[in-house]
């Protein structure tokens, strides 16, 4: 009885000799991948899947490009280690956000969260990701407010609201001192942390920098209608339009304008739903001349050959150019591999760390960038932000002038 | 706020009620019918959007044009619904209420899922159609040609259906089927072959309101949701299973809606709406004008 139960135990030992052996034998490192997969903004994440495996293709494979993990296939730091993703649905909703980002940290053990789009669901990941010591590196969500809880492990490559808003005003300064009247803005922007931190950004610059707000509009996201909205914005016809929305209601919007014939004389958008091919194919007619912020302006690749190739790799898989977002997504997963690549661990302390001491220079990235490093709060802030204008069917850089290709088309709706 | 700028937020409330009042007509006449709340109503809704969309892209013919044909699929599918999923929910011996809560829930998941994955999450918008993006103006109010359409059709559709309700057999089965269930088998009428007919007319219903948004709305695996919300309180406030109650309460509910922009921010319209509700409530807890 006494030899059964012995011969037991060794195999027991046996068999978690092997399980050990094979977790340290680091050929596979899985990383968490939290988006809405379903809901109101299940094609972006949809969109930004084919980003991320995109980004693998660079990572994982052996590519001649200029950009961090791109030579060689696999981790170099970790031993030529491939990177595998574990896709999660967040549904747009914060509270499915951090119970995903629990089972994704405890059950498949990931080493780290690459998310979440909408802002209000970052905002809970990250804090699941902080108490479990996981990095959160914040691809796309853009609310200032993110890196501003002193988190140890929020990492965010792109702008946020705050950069991007003041380059709008900083290209606003710069049309009023070449003459052109511009007075007022109307703020317009939807009921979540996204529009209202980007409301309040918005706001405090127009005040700092002399531009009467005509109309300060909060909606409900996802109205069946804007009709009372867009009246309120036509009433007070500011300017300048500054709305902050999702796909879904930047459509809504476009069209209710149409028809209760309100023209804005111009519009600046804060990207997201204005980043979306699926809005142009909708009502692109109607934004002819619309300026949006962005991170990613396909200019580039004029100057840059790099981002030629990633866009054709991603428009092979998406059928659809890279845009705002899907071009923060390929940069954050690659700057991540950096961090990995140098930390030569998967373990929490020390790719944070590591992803605490990026510097990469913007010519090693996709984005008209100056450079990828992280302040205390995790914000990058060298990102440098552009705006770009929608031209025919296509955008043009038009701000700052280090990036711009054309001056911009002023007023849009003279 | 200028008068004409008053006048156009009424304007536009009524428009809107009125095509609140097509979204939810449906389900009231299903709820009346049988005592059976459909969740998949908006999903209904998203369907019937599709389909408009589909077949104007196939076609190349106007939704206006397609819309019996859009109605006459969802007849279908409504009939089909019922027979392949809400018949047997209702064999249930115990718990019957809670198992056609969860039969029609989840053949909501499973209806936007499919959806998803055949129609894929981008969203879709008709660019050209005869009355897409005209707009009437009367004197500085703006009327868009889509919504005074889809308000003619609302109006058309309670009108004929008011019709059938009363001066037809099939309208005076209906009828009686919704008095007494048991009753009308005594009399001959084939109770599975009515609530078929039931669902495929409230199906059908939701058929001409899908074509009406279709022209003015964009089309995504779940449009419904933002519509059905409307729907369940629509019917609630005009007062469950009450055919003309559902018009009605929609006019209330679009007005409100618009009223309440007018006083409170725009993000809080909705508090309006559920506040009347509420107060509905507490007076006439079966609705306006329902009959329990």
């Amino acid at each position: 009885m006494l030899r059964r139960r012995e011969i037991l135990a060794a195999g027991a030992l046996a068999l978690a000799g092997l399980r050990s052996q094979r977790a340290t034998a680091a050929d596979e490192v899985v990383v968490g991948v939290l988006y809405a997969l379903s809901g109101a903004s299940a094609q972006n994440g949809v969109d930004a899947r084919r980003a991320f495996e995109t980004a693998l293709d660079v990572i994982n494979e052996s590519h001649d490009l200029d950009l961090p993990a791109a030579k060689g296939a696999g981790l170099e730091g970790l031993g030529g280690a491939k990177i595998r993703l574990v896709i999660a649905d967040h549904q747009g909703d914060p509270q499915k956000g951090r119970a995903e980002a629990e089972r994704l940290i405890t059950q498949d053990k990931v080493i780290a969260i690459v998310g979440a789009y909408q802002s209000s669901v970052s905002a809970t990941v990250s804090a699941v990701c902080e108490r479990y010591g996981v990095p959160f590196v914040c691809a796309d969500s853009s609310s200032p407010s993110l890196s501003r809880r002193n988190l140890k492990y929020f990492f965010r490559p792109a702008a946020n609201d705050e950069m991007f808003s003041a380059a709008m005003f900083d290209f606003m300064d710069g049309l009023r001192k070449q003459g052109k009247m511009i007075d007022s803005v109307s703020l317009f922007y939807e009921d979540t942390i996204y529009g209202i931190d980007s409301s309040n950004v918005q706001r405090k610059l127009a005040n700092e920098r002399g531009y009467k707000i005509a109309a300060d509009v909060k909606y409900k996201s996802n109205s069946p209608s804007l009709t009372a909205e867009v009246q309120a914005l036509k009433s007070a016809g500011a300017d300048v339009l500054l709305p902050t929305c999702y796909t879904n209601d930047a459509i809504l919007l476009t069209k209710t304008m149409g028809e209760l014939g309100y023209k804005p004389k111009a519009i600046i958008a804060q990207a997201a739903g204005f980043s979306e091919k699926s809005v142009y194919d909708a009502v692109g007619d109607k934004l002819q001349g619309l300026i949006s912020r962005a991170s990613f302006s396909l200019d580039l690749a004029a100057k840059r050959p790099s981002v030629g190739i990633v866009n054709a790799m991603y428009r092979k898989r998406a059928d659809r150019d890279l845009n705002d977002n899907t071009s923060r997504q390929f940069t954050a997963m690659l700057v991540l591999a950096d961090a990995l690549n140098r930390a030569g661990s998967t373990d929490g302390a020390k790719l944070r760390a590591a992803l605490a001491a990026t510097d990469i220079p913007g010519t090693r990235t996709i984005m008209p960038w100056k450079k990828v490093i992280f302040d205390a709060g995790g914000q990058n802030p060298d990102a440098t932000p552009v705006l770009i204008q929608y031209v025919g069917t296509t955008f043009v850089t038009v701000f700052p002038e280090s990036a711009a290709v054309a001056p911009a088309i002023w007023p849009m709706n003279a | 706020m200028t008068m004409q700028a008053l006048v156009q937020v009424l304007a536009s409330g009524l428009l809107t009620g009125l095509i609140y009042g097509l979204v939810a007509v449906g389900l009231s006449l299903i709820f009346g019918l049988m005592d059976v709340v459909n969740f998949a109503h908006g999903e209904f809704l998203m369907l019937a959007m599709y389909a408009t969309f589909g077949l104007v892209v196939v076609s190349g013919l106007d939704p206006i044009v397609l819309m019996p044909l859009v109605a006459a699929l969802m007849f279908v599918l409504g009939g089909t619904v019922y027979l392949g999923v809400v018949r047997f929910a209702m064999r249930a011996k115990a718990n019957q209420g809670m198992v056609q809560i969860f039969a029609t829930f989840g053949l909501a998941i499973l209806l936007q899922g499919v959806a998803q994955y055949l129609f894929t999450p981008d969203y879709r918008s008709l660019q050209v159609s005869w009355l897409g993006g005209k707009t009437l103006d009367l004197g500085g109010v703006y009327l868009p040609w889509p919504q005074v359409f889809g308000a003619l059709v609302s109006l058309a559709a309670f009108g004929g259906l008011f019709l059938l309700m009363t001066r037809t057999d099939f309208g005076r089965a209906l009828e009686a089927t919704r008095e007494d269930q048991g009753a009308v088998a005594l009399v001959g009428i084939d109770r599975n072959r009515i609530f078929a007919l039931g669902w495929g007319l409230g199906a059908a219903l939701i058929g001409l309101a899908g074509a009406v948004l279709t022209v003015f709305y964009y089309i995504h695996p779940g449009v419904g949701g933002a519509f059905a919300l409307i729907a369940y309180v629509t019917v609630a406030l005009g007062g469950f299973g009450s055919v003309f109650g559902a018009l009605a309460a929609g006019l209330i509910v679009g007005l409100v809606e618009a009223a309440t922009t007018l006083v409170l921010p725009p993000s809080l319209k909705s508090v309006g709406v559920y506040a009347l509700y509420l107060l509905v409530v507490l007076v006439r807890p079966q609705g306006l004008f329902g009959r329990l």
